[in-house]
């Protein structure tokens, strides 16, 4: 059965028809690509999928239920995480306290409990905080537990933000361009942590543009080009596919 | 242990000095400065919950604060309610008056909500001064009583001030037990990125609303105590002008922290009562001291800003740090 379904979903600004029509399964314990040229409408389509846009038609459900129109916090609690292109950290709080943030959705502490140090807070607390420390441990950032997000260096901030998005305990975990910015070390320790976070049981959606990344990790590719999905299928068919070649290298006809 | 112990070793001294102050000092003018130290502490712990921790800013305390005093006031004087009722009637239309404020911050941010905040503080100034039979209008509300349990009454000087700083102790302790968990960190977050802190599943319209909700029962309750510790109070008092004065507290005491703005509120609040601390201080000092006082709060947000973006929190922190390196 399909986790995610996603189902002619379409999203205008104006004139511009930034997705089209784009329909795509995900797969439980899989590993999904979703790559296009800059501007093929892959960071909109993650907004809608997460509940930070509306789709002006279509629909997304997950495990069965409808998903769209809920809003951000409650895709959160429904088992759908994420990452952002531009990471999203909180910069004065340490590394161990954004993943404590990301635990937010499924600890329940309220002002009134937490001012008052109700039985069962104390515990909860303390369960949080092993498993923000196990996640740090689980992504290779045990060094940087109490340093301040905004001394961390680019790579391990990707990382921090996959820990935390984690923490939030996903089913399904959208990642938008994780090895932005990455060299290539880097990369190789973001594909392995990814590998890790699948074989624990969370079905991974990436929007990349490291095409050696996406071939390596990637069950299946969703190619979009301006909105419209032109391609999907596995990575070694998608490398050979002529509509793709042409997305990417340039029209015929615009060549010399 | 022992580095456990010699941590809570300067609050303990500090909690017994300041319980013990009735004691040593016979000094009415002085108790009643320090009870006015203790009631701006609790306002400013809200005011620091929603601008150093949650990224909020308001520059309409003073209305709540004014809320809870005439709900107070009102209450038992012409209601003729025990001390009681009219801190729960404070609480209650404080809170109210938090959830109200609360609904133009979901959709405004920075200088646009500092324009919301200043306009909901004017409009419950000129309330105070317009709706007459509940608030005496321009000339106030007179021969408020002071708090009282049955017979038990908490007269002014030692029995207001024990009053205020235990309402200042208490709220200090409950704030510190919010910060240090789950609501805490997630003001942090949406002070961080509104993104960030959505992705996490923080409800943030929902923690907008609390957030306010709690710094203006806390704005609110300070109002109660004003009351009863002064036995008057006039719509004067709750001006913009003192907007900016807790605003300057909570600026000066820094973001992120609880003991930062306990100092700068401390600090702040004495200064245009200098008299009271430095018992030499000749008449003309105070009185330029007193003409200057707006311009010195003034100054002092423009200062900190410029030279000491982390306020008082900032210097704690970097001599906590310096002092950790040591071996």
């Amino acid at each position: 059965m399909s986790l995610l379904e996603v189902r002619d979903v379409t999203r205008r600004f104006g004139g511009l028809t930034a997705v089209d029509g784009v329909s795509f399964d995900v797969h439980e314990g899989s590993i999904k690509a979703i790559i296009g040229p800059n501007g093929a409408g892959k960071s909109t389509l993650f907004n809608v999928l997460t509940g930070f846009d509306r789709p002006d038609e279509g629909s997304v459900s997950f495990q069965g239920r409808e998903l769209t129109g809920e809003r951000p916090h409650k895709v959160v609690l429904r088992g759908v995480a994420r990452t952002f292109q531009n990471t999203q950290l909180f910069e004065e709080m340490t590394a161990l306290e954004n993943v404590l943030v990301g635990r937010h959705a499924r600890t329940r502490t309220g002002f009134i409990a937490a001012a008052l140090r109700l039985p069962g807070t104390g515990t909860e607390e303390k369960l949080a905080r092993e498993e923000a420390a196990r996640l740090l441990r689980l992504l290779g950032l045990e060094s940087w537990t109490d340093s301040p997000a905004a001394d961390m260096p680019h790579g391990l901030r990707r990382l921090l933000e996959i820990a935390r998005a984690l923490a939030t305990g996903p089913t399904l975990m959208l990642l938008d361009e994780p090895a932005a910015g990455l060299n290539h070390a880097e990369t190789a320790t973001l594909a392995e942590a990814l590998y890790r976070i699948r074989d624990a049981g969370v079905t991974l959606v990436v929007v990349e543009h490291d095409m050696g990344l996406v071939m390596e990790i990637s069950d299946e590719i969703v190619v979009l080009d301006q909105g419209r999905k032109i391609a999907e299928g596995p990575p070694r068919l998608i490398q050979k596919d002529p509509e793709v070649l042409r997305a990417y290298l340039g029209q015929e006809d615009e060549d010399e | 242990m022992r580095r456990g112990v010699l941590k809570f070793a300067p609050l303990a001294i500090g909690s017994l000095v300041v319980a013990c102050m009735p004691l040593l000092v016979d000094d009415r003018y002085l108790l009643k400065v320090l009870s006015f130290v203790a009631i701006n502490v609790v306002i400013v712990t809200g005011l620091a919950l929603l601008f150093g921790y949650a990224g909020q800013i308001s520059l309409g305390h003073a209305a709540f604060y004014g809320i809870g005093a005439y709900a107070s006031g009102y209450a038992t004087t012409t209601l003729g309610l025990p001390w009681i009722v009219g801190l729960i009637a404070a609480i209650l239309l404080s809170a109210l008056g938090g959830v109200l404020l609360a609904l133009p911050s979901l959709r405004l941010k920075g200088h646009y909500l500092a324009m919301a905040t200043l306009g909901f503080g004017e409009i419950m100034r000129i309330a105070f001064v317009e709706a007459q039979p509940i608030t005496g209008g321009p000339d106030g509300l007179g021969s408020i009583p002071y708090p009282s349990i049955g017979s038990f009454e908490m007269s002014a000087p030692v029995g207001t001030y024990l009053l205020a700083w235990g309402a200042a102790g208490l709220t200090l302790l409950l704030a510190t037990n919010i910060v240090r968990q789950r609501p805490g960190r997630a003001m942090r977050a949406l002070h961080g990125s509104e993104l960030g802190a959505m992705a996490c599943g923080i409800d943030i319209v929902g923690l907008k609303v609390r957030v306010f909700t709690v710094s203006a029962v806390l704005a609110g309750v300070a109002g109660s105590l004003y009351a009863h510790l002064v036995g008057f109070v006039s719509p004067s008092t709750f001006s913009l002008h003192f907007s900016v004065i807790l605003i300057a507290m909570a600026v000066l005491g820094g973001s992120g922290s609880l003991a930062g703005p306990f100092v700068a509120t401390a600090l702040l609040t004495l200064l245009p009562f200098a008299d009271a601390i430095i018992p030499g201080l000749s008449r003309d000092a105070l009185a330029l001291i007193q003409d200057w006082e707006a311009d010195v709060y003034g100054l002092i947000i423009i200062l900190v800003m410029l030279f000491a973006p982390g306020g008082v929190a900032g210097m704690l922190r970097r001599r906590r740090r310096g002092a950790g390196v040591r071996p």
